[in-house]
């Protein structure tokens, strides 16, 4: 990771942990617009932050992290894309945000059932939810790598094929988590006093946001196969090569 | 919490020429029918291995002075990468270029290096591993096989089972007890057997398609000299492994099914199916992103990282994926059409093997107790 990008993370990290869910556009916005966030991806000529795309991802992915009441990443992308392109940096800041809030609701889970007793044990001691919870860890990680897979192809061009792909994994990791991350936590993960659903009911909703898995699994599949069986697997490493 | 941090691979400039060289070789020299390019990272063909190793494709980043060619870990990567997408039968030499090579290289004895590895990058030598027993499988530490001294050297009795290639091979890494007595991971050690030792016997075990890849390995009073022990003596647990990870996070681990995808996908061509679309990019995404898992921890690996967790999440993603590509197209392809012929073969193929994908290399019940184990939990 560049300095810059550890400073940024260094500034946001503290910063929307403080702001939280709770956060409005109308109260809480200038705390933003003094670190000149909602500026992150135009340039300094103009002005701006002059963030690159793995910048956009660490504060896209900690905005998600700690479920920021505010759209932040909505404010970041309308400052430099419209119309179709709009769409498609939205379904990218929706997946680093997945990522981000699925990493959440991992910690939180883990820490929960190490400290949660029953039967005279932790629960995290019971084989039932260690399986659980290492299936949980496999798709945070999964939409994590999505994630930074299409922040890297930003960097190289428009990346369409790679944020139709990494949208639909990231769309699909929420299922796995959200559903273990409510059942190890039990009846308190329910509760509107728990943290939890900050994260679990943001999380339904960026899946459905800018592209469900239909809408992107779709698309994906008809460019695939527009290319024939032959160009997958060239196509595939000549994006990275 | 973070379990899988990502950095940007930094693709070696050779990759495309890389990519080419193996192309034209498995056009040449590769399987063509499409049932046997599926899994096929089990499937031995001495003669295309020998293809491998004159094209200076086995033991690629080995030193020059043990018959390796110096190239990088992540040359080594796209060369495999691309042999498993082309489903070329890269069997015979799988394990001994994966892992037995670099296992004797770091801590084999002179001998043991100028006898084997040179005879590996040549496509030569093949090598099996000795782990599982009739009592001992997911629990490897409870391994019999025993060794004990005999003059300067040693005497390997016992058995081994579901050894896969053992009848291909020329040498096997055995895991045994060379401590009388000694408890779990204490008192093993690692030793090289040369598979025409005296005493040493291979018996096929037919799997459920009617393919023999695996085997019972018997030892009666097989004598070893010395120089048989591979590292040091009581630390053959460790040894064993330290080189999981390799054998974990490899693109063979999400790739057994992709010839079936790919037939998935030309089956496709032409129809304007949106259900086949839906599918199709369901796969090509899970696709991208495990070969991007997969690559990341092979370029922590070249840094001398050991990224164990994540090696093992890709192993339970990949095998995951593995299995559900042929549920998905049965589920989805009318198989009584005359176009789906190909499809059909392939799918009922790998349908028969996936169970396999999250048994061998560690069980998905294993490997996600290692992940709970990283993430805190034992």
């Amino acid at each position: 990771m560049s300095d810059t990008r550890r400073m940024l993370a260094e500034m946001a990290d503290p910063l929307f942990a403080d702001l939280g869910p709770g956060a409005s556009e109308d109260c809480d916005l200038s705390r933003l617009e003094e670190l000149g966030l909602p500026l992150l991806l135009v340039s300094e000529d103009e002005g701006g932050f002059g963030g690159d795309w793995l910048d956009a991802l660490t504060v896209f992915r900690l905005a998600g992290y700690h479920a920021l009441g505010i759209d932040l990443p909505a404010l970041i992308v309308a400052r430099v894309a419209e119309g179709e392109r709009r769409h498609e940096l939205m379904a990218f800041a929706r997946t680093a945000q997945i990522a981000g809030a699925l990493d959440a609701a991992l910690a939180l889970s883990v820490g929960y059932v190490n400290e949660r007793q029953q039967f005279d044990r932790a629960l995290g001691k019971f084989q039932a939810v260690q399986q659980s919870l290492a299936s949980f860890a496999c798709e945070a990680a999964a939409a994590n790598c999505a994630a930074m897979g299409a922040a890297q192809a930003l960097g190289r061009g428009s990346a369409q094929f790679e944020i139709a792909a990494a949208k639909l994994r990231a769309n699909r990791a929420v299922e796995i988590g959200t559903t273990v991350a409510h059942q190890v936590h039990g009846a308190i993960g329910f509760t509107q006093e728990y943290a939890l659903h900050q994260l679990t009911r943001r999380l339904w909703q960026w899946r459905s946001e800018y592209g469900n898995d239909a809408f992107w699994s779709r698309r994906l599949g008809k460019a695939v196969i527009a290319r024939g069986a032959d160009s997958f697997w060239p196509d595939l490493t000549a994006r990275t090569d | 919490m973070q379990t899988f941090v990502t950095e940007a691979v930094d693709w070696p400039d050779s990759a495309p020429a890389l990519r080419e060289q193996v192309c034209a070789l498995v056009v040449e020299h590769g399987e063509r029918d499409p049932v046997k390019r599926a899994n096929s990272w089990t499937k031995a063909d001495p003669g295309f291995s020998r293809k491998l190793g004159e094209a200076g494709l086995l033991g690629m980043t080995w030193p020059a002075e043990y018959g390796g060619h110096e190239r990088s870990q992540l040359e080594r990567y796209v060369v495999i990468e691309e042999l498993l997408a082309a489903g070329a039968p890269v069997g015979a030499h799988w394990i001994a270029d994966r892992q037995s090579g670099p296992l004797l290289l770091r801590l084999g004895n002179e001998e043991l290096k100028r006898r084997w590895v040179p005879a590996i990058a040549r496509g030569e030598a093949f090598a099996c591993i000795g782990l599982s027993e009739p009592g001992s499988g997911s629990d490897l530490a409870s391994v019999r096989t025993s060794a004990r001294r005999d003059g300067d050297g040693w005497v390997i009795s016992g058995q081994k089972v579901w050894t896969t290639g053992a009848h291909v091979s020329h040498f096997m890494i055995a895991l045994v007890r060379s401590e009388a007595g000694s408890e779990r991971q204490q008192g093993l050690s690692q030793f090289v057997i040369p598979m025409d030792t005296p005493g040493v016997t291979v018996k096929p075990i037919i799997d459920l398609t009617g393919a023999h890849e695996f085997n019972e390995v018997f030892f009666e009073d097989v004598r070893l000299p010395a120089s048989a022990l591979l590292g040091t003596e009581g630390e053959g647990w460790k040894q064993a492994t330290a080189e999981l990870s390799l054998e974990r996070s490899g693109p063979e681990r999400y790739l057994s099914s992709m010839v079936l995808f790919l037939e998935l996908v030309r089956h496709a061509e032409g129809k304007d199916d949106p259900a086949l679309m839906e599918m199709v990019g369901r796969l090509a995404a899970e696709a991208w992103t495990l070969r991007l898992m997969s690559a990341s921890v092979a370029a922590k690996l070249a840094r001398g990282e050991d990224p164990a967790l994540e090696a093992t999440i890709v192993k339970d993603l990949g095998n995951s994926y593995e299995q559900a590509i042929p549920q998905l197209v049965q589920s989805a392809i009318d198989f009584d059409d005359a176009d789906a012929e190909i499809l059909r073969a392939v799918c009922f193929y790998l349908l028969q093997v996936s169970p396999s994908f999250s048994l061998r290399g560690g069980t998905r019940e294993i490997i996600r107790g290692i992940i709970a184990r990283g993430l805190g939990l034992r």
